[in-house]
């Protein structure tokens, strides 16, 4: 249904129109929303689907959400074919090998109506903050082999039948999760979303027609597919691999192999996982929908990060893994931790493609840490999920250092300390900088962040974190960053946490994360003094790391640097270095 | 007597001058003079004072906008700025929310911090998030701090420790020392600045209040001096952000609310002219230059915001700098006249990035490279080459047709006429698109606001992003050239004040409602005392209401009544009103918080009466010409009536197509369009319908 002549001012305007609409049903569900990750951590993601259930616009929200959604749509319409569905439905599905790999992204899917057909799906994603299982959060690690012990689990369903709730559906939910108030809250703030969007989407049709709409749709997919396909033609043709590590999957486990292979094949690209550690008997794997999100994510960042995110942007990529590996695990694995490898599928395919995009990459990043607190409110007498986004820095840049406190990977914002310390019983005692986190470089990459959170009543911490045992990676001769740790003060005691285990706290711990810092990129010797200096009077450096990491020497009464001497001295740690 | 505004804006400064008895009204402009703006204004009442006899002796009363604190940040221009804040957090400010503008781009940066690492210390002490002391302050190693700054070289500090808005004690403890010890160290404080709870706003907030605060004394002190040399002696009062106008010692103290002051003066001016037309829902819509600045407002008053950014990367949310106080709500697009058209994956693409004034359009003929909106509307027809700036400016219509040609037509196989009303249509759809958005997210139907188009470009592109949005009614304001300069001379005494107290909605709650609101009615009468303001002091109380558990809280109304023992329960079922109103449902039996108390103070003055000496008949012919303007229906141009606005009259109509030109601008009347001038001289349109676009 190729339509004659497109019009490239219409094309923009109703391409620029269908990425608003997308911004529009963000808003709305982040208004009407109850928890604190989908208000304040913005942990949701919003698109547009077309009647040929291809994906037309996205907001610009969770990579992982993003990347999953089309393949979420087709299972979920598998199950709901359109004869099936009437105005004012409303589908439900949070399964996490038909969604993004792991139970608490609830997906909702609304059909969106025009004269008895449809025309296309306003779709969401949306993380709850609970959905029962082993622990508080549903993101538990250890002690969890299969994904029947993170929750309820809910196959495709009409959540709304032609407008009015399914309450039964309701009911199972509210008795399954832990914050049944907060769930359904935000429940409906996704339907909301839904109905919005799809207003505004009959609107357009109003506007332009159909067969005009659905024909400028075809032409905005094959130019974002065009455009994507030009962008990776000019990276050379070849097999690029690349190594990394996650810690492990629990107290006393092997370190997961992470293992790519980038075959670039002239306008395409394969993503492929093969040679990865096999799947885990715990809350850590990445569901293949995962695995392709946060993969396909770093490709586009290398290549063209500026259009609009689209199916067609999607077609020329491929992301593979073999079945049964940790990168595609067979059922029923239990994937609840999966945020943590989000950042390694990211900077191992950006890794991957350093040696030819030289210019375009950047050092490996700050590992985030997505812990839970959880237990019983000692002033409602009703149970609390705290789940607290900590995040660290952006690895260094082929012509800057990497950004301090920039979330890499994901992108979720943090939560106030003021608006944690509200809500729930604890007291967060520091958020600040670690020193000499950054990895050296002639850019340094970002600093680790150290968050120390007291206990204010019984409770369990189910950690979630990595980066402890591998550091992230420096690229063309920049150093690591610094490794991340938990540690428990229970007293006068210090006692190092696992980071991804599950612990009863007391009142009056204290756990201290320490995320890990950023890579650099380049010779850490290159690096001008001025900016080692600056760094120093920043606190980002210390006097000591500027001297071991940068061979410069800076006197600490006049804070200026001793020009001579760190010549000498930058000459020396080089020739160590072999250079 | 008189009263004098006086707007500092980047390129012009703007004079607007009333007699008090008449309502007569006189316009000046002056170049602004960036290094001291001061000069420029002084050169101006110094000339109007000897060829307009202006006495300064004669005026009651000057009010003064500047985009002069602004600059100060843009231009990173304050120094000696410190933070003090809670131990084990100095590092709020720079960890800021984290959050990636761009999901995609590995290259952002975050805006450079006011105050850098190394000038943020830190005391002990800790409250709780319901104001409970949990550590008290170490005075001792506080005062060590405190020296250690100014020894450091401190000249402005900056105070925001956690929860102070629930308990201010700690911060004015600080600000004690620091008075006692180095008097003349300009302090802010965040429970001062903004009561509100999230540390990193609060804090951002604060520090860039810190941060003006000695540039702005001396700006002010010095305007001062200008005018007392010329024996004024009188209040100068300053415009703020939130429409409203203050004494200028309170200025000198919080320096962050001028920020924005321009165009929230130009949205009083649109609210003004609503009303004299009986219009309660308008949106103020200025297109200028460089970017489009729209701002709702709702049943007569322009809607108050509590949170804004400053320094946005890209015009893009969340990458500047948030400043957590009351203003007016406006979102800022990257559509202007200068900004740029290109072709990029056989698309036409419309700003953000725009040539300014230098280079400036091609039709400038200064050395812009690339065409613009401008260009397209000279192609267009819609401007007339001759009659820029009142014909001060000469534009080269050839340059811009070329530039279309080769940089748009030809990639695109348009004619340079498709290629220019495509320029013109991406332009106009960028806004409208924004512009819904916004009305939207803020629960409004645009279908039932009017558009008030304003700014250079606004009157050329306001009929069809009125259109666009289903928007039956357009105003072309008279004088809008000075639009902000008017705002200021009709605006108020009037001050915001909110402070955050979360608790359970009951009757638990009412006594310390009643305090918050009596303190914070002490600081308004306190603010509008020092404006020695004359006329009726009034109070409007509210409070930011919530279901428990919910982020989003719903501003609700406080009438004195609700402030008696059953207040609660009158104020819940309000509450529930309202949700209903915006999301079609009710929580009946979910419980309900109370967030943010807040308070507007504003002295409501006699009522102003604009004389714009438009003429009651028809006197020289309007006519001034005709010439061909692009109409996008017929795909053509057709010959119109060109009318020279000064000399409209009241009553006066005239039908699409035409073009009503003035000195700062051109109004396009598209076929159907009927104008009608109304009583002050205001350009009062009634759009044809939407068509539709298929083709």
């Amino acid at each position: 249904m190729k339509i004659k002549k497109i019009d490239p001012v219409t094309l923009s305007v109703i391409w620029g129109g269908f990425v608003a609409i997308a911004a529009e049903m963000g808003a709305t569900l982040r208004r009407t929303a109850f928890s604190e990750v989908v208000r304040e951590g913005m942990d949701f993601s919003p698109g547009i689907f077309d009647g040929k259930e291809r994906l037309v616009a996205q907001g610009d929200y969770s990579p992982g959400h993003l990347g999953s959604m089309p393949f979420a749509v087709k299972s979920v319409l598998q199950y709901f074919p359109r004869e099936t569905l009437q105005p004012g439905d409303v589908l439900l599905m949070n399964d996490l090998y038909m969604g993004s790999g792991h139970l608490p992204d609830f997906f909702m899917i609304t059909p969106v109506f025009y004269k008895n057909q449809i025309i296309g799906y306003t779709v969401n994603c949306c993380h709850q903050q609970d959905v029962g299982g082993a622990g508080s959060g549903s993101t538990v690690v250890m002690n969890v082999s299969e994904c029947f012990q993170e929750g309820i689990r809910i196959l495709p369903v009409k959540i709304y039948k032609e407008g009015k709730p399914n309450e039964d559906i309701f009911r199972i939910i509210e008795a399954n999760v832990r914050v049944p108030e907060k769930v359904v809250g935000d429940m409906k703030a996704q339907v909301n979303a839904n109905y919005v969007g799809g207003t505004r989407i009959l609107e357009m049709v109003e506007t332009y027609g159909i067969y005009q709409l659905n024909g400028y749709i075809d032409e905005i997919l094959d130019r974002s597919e065009q455009a994507m396909r030009e962008a990776i033609r000019k990276i050379p043709d070849g097999d690029y691999p690349f190594q990394d590590y996650l810690d492990d999957c629990g107290e006393g486990t092997e370190p997961i192999l992470v293992n790519v292979t980038v075959r670039i094949r002239d306008s395409e690209a394969i993503i492929d996982f093969a040679g990865s550690s096999p799947q885990t008997e715990s809350g850590l794997n990445s569901m293949l929908n995962y695995t392709r999100a946060y993969a396909y994510f770093a490709l586009k960042c290398l290549t063209e990060p500026s259009i609009p995110q689209n199916g067609g942007c999607m077609r020329p990529v491929e992301v593979t893994a073999p079945l049964g590996s940790f990168f595609n695990p067979k059922f029923p694995a239990a994937g609840g931790g999966r945020a943590m490898v989000s950042h390694r599928i990211f900077e191992v395919v950006v890794g991957a493609l350093a040696p030819v995009l030289k210019e375009r990459v950047i050092a490996g990043h700050s590992q985030g840490a997505t812990p839970c607190f959880g237990g019983t409110h000692p002033q409602t007498g009703r149970h609390f999920v705290c789940v607290d986004l900590i995040k660290g820095s952006f690895g260094a840049r082929p012509f800057k250092d990497g950004a301090d406190a920039l979330v890499c990977s994901m992108n979720p914002r943090n939560i106030p300390v003021e608006a944690h310390e509200q809500k729930f019983p604890i007291l967060v005692e520091c958020l600040q900088f670690i020193p000499d986190s950054g990895g050296p470089g002639k850019f340094r990459g970002g600093v680790g962040v150290r968050k120390d959170i007291r206990t204010l009543s019984k409770m369990k911490l189910f950690n979630l974190t990595d980066r402890f045992r591998f550091a992230p990676y420096g690229l063309f001769g920049g150093k690591s960053g610094a490794k991340g740790a938990t540690v428990l003060r229970r007293g006068s005691e210090e006692i190092p946490l696992h980071s991804k285990g599950a612990y009863n706290l007391e009142q009056g711990d204290v756990v201290s994360f320490v995320i890990s810092g950023a890579g650099g990129y380049g010779n850490p010797m290159e690096r001008d003094v001025q900016m080692v200096l600056k760094d120093v009077a920043g606190g980002y450096v210390s006097i000591e790391g500027a001297k071991t990491d940068y061979g410069v020497i800076i006197d600490p009464t006049t804070m200026t640097v001793d020009h001579e001497a760190t010549k000498k001295l930058r000459q020396t740690l080089e020739e160590r270095n072999g250079r | 007597m008189k009263r004098i505004a006086v707007d500092v804006g980047g390129t012009f400064t703007d004079f607007t001058i009333q007699d008090e008895l008449s309502g007569e009204l006189l316009i000046a402009k002056h170049l602004t003079t960036p290094e001291d703006p001061s000069i420029g204004v002084m050169e101006e009442i110094d000339r109007l004072a000897k060829e307009r006899k202006i006495d300064l002796k004669e005026v009651s009363q000057v009010i003064h906008g500047t985009t002069f604190p602004s600059n100060l940040i843009i231009e990173r221009k304050g120094k000696n700025t410190f933070l003090i804040t809670t131990k084990g957090f100095k590092d709020v400010l720079e960890n800021a929310r984290i959050k990636r503008y761009d999901l995609y781009d590995l290259f952002i940066d975050k805006p450079v911090p006011l105050v850098p690492r190394r000038s943020i210390h830190e005391v002990t002490e800790r409250m709780a998030y319901d104001g409970t002391i949990l550590i008290p302050l170490n005075e001792n190693e506080a005062r060590g701090v405190i020296r250690e700054l100014v020894s450091l070289g401190a000249e402005s500090i900056a105070v925001c420790l956690l929860h102070s808005y629930a308990n201010p004690i700690h911060e004015r403890m600080l600000k004690k020392i620091i008075e006692d010890e180095f008097p003349g160290t300009y302090v802010s404080l965040s429970s001062e600045i903004s009561a509100n709870h999230k540390e990193y706003e609060r804090t951002s907030t604060t520090v860039a209040n810190a941060y003006l605060m000695k540039g702005v004394a001396h700006y002010i002190k010095n305007l001062k001096e200008q005018f007392e040399k010329r024996e004024f002696d009188k209040n100068i009062y300053i415009m703020q952000s939130n429409g409203g106008i203050a004494a200028s010692l309170t200025m000198e103290r919080f320096p962050v609310h001028m920020v924005e002051s321009g165009p929230a003066a130009g949205a009083q001016l649109s609210a003004y002219f609503g009303k004299t037309l009986n219009m309660d829902n308008l949106l103020s819509f200025e297109m200028g230059g460089t970017t489009a600045k729209i701002c709702p407002i709702v049943k007569g008053e322009p809607k108050i915001t509590d949170e804004f950014e400053i320094e946005k990367i890209k015009l893009r949310n969340g990458s500047g700098l948030p400043i957590n106080i009351p203003a007016i709500d406006m979102i800022e697009i990257g559509a202007g006249g200068g900004s740029i058209a290109r072709v990029n994956m056989g698309l036409l693409i419309v700003g953000p990035d725009s040539a300014g004034a230098m280079p400036g359009p091609m039709c400038y003929g200064i050395g812009g490279q690339e065409p613009t909106v401008t260009d397209a509307n000279l192609v267009l027809g819609y401007l007339n080459p001759d009659f820029f700036a009142g014909g001060e400016i000469k534009l080269d219509p050839e340059a811009s047709a070329a530039g279309i040609r080769d940089k748009i037509a030809r990639p695109l196989g348009y004619s340079i006429e498709q290629a220019a009303w495509g320029i013109y249509e991406v332009v106009t759809a960028n806004m409208a698109r924004a512009t819904r958005v916004m009305t939207i997210e803020r629960g409004y139907d645009p279908r039932n606001f009017v558009l008030i188009a304003f700014g250079g470009a606004g009157p050329m592109h306001g009929s069809r992003v009125a259109k666009t949005m289903g928007i039956k009614k357009l105003i072309i304001p008279i004088f809008a050239g000075v639009a902000s300069a008017l705002g200021m001379l009709i605006t108020d005494p009037k001050f915001h004040f909110s402070r955050t107290y979360i608790a359970k909605l009951d009757r638990n709650v009412m006594s310390k409602m009643k305090e918050i609101y009596q303190e914070l009615e002490g600081i308004g009468l306190e603010n509008l005392n020092r404006c020695g303001a004359v006329g009726t002091f009034k109070y409007f109380k509210s409070c930011d209401v919530r279901y428990f558990g919910q982020g989003h809280e719903i501003n609700v109304s406080v009438l004195e009544d609700d402030l008696s023992d059953n207040g609660a329960e009158m104020l819940k079922t309000r509450f529930n009103e309202e949700y209903k109103r915006n999301y079609g449902y009710v929580d009946e039996g979910a419980e309900i918080e109370v967030v943010t108390f807040k308070l507007t103070a504003v002295c409501l003055r006699l009522r102003f009466e604009l004389k714009t000496g438009l003429k009651e008949s028809k006197g020289t012919d309007p006519k001034k010409g005709e010439r061909g303007i692009y109409i996008p229906e017929e795909k053509g141009f057709r010959s119109c009536l060109i009318y020279d606005r000064e000399k409209l009259y009241k009553s006066f109509k005239a039908t699409g197509p035409a073009i009503v030109e003035e000195r700062t601008s051109s109004t396009v009347i598209f076929p159907g369009d009927v104008l009608e001038v109304d009583g002050l001289g205001n350009l009062v349109i009634t759009l044809n319908e939407r068509e539709k676009k298929g083709k």
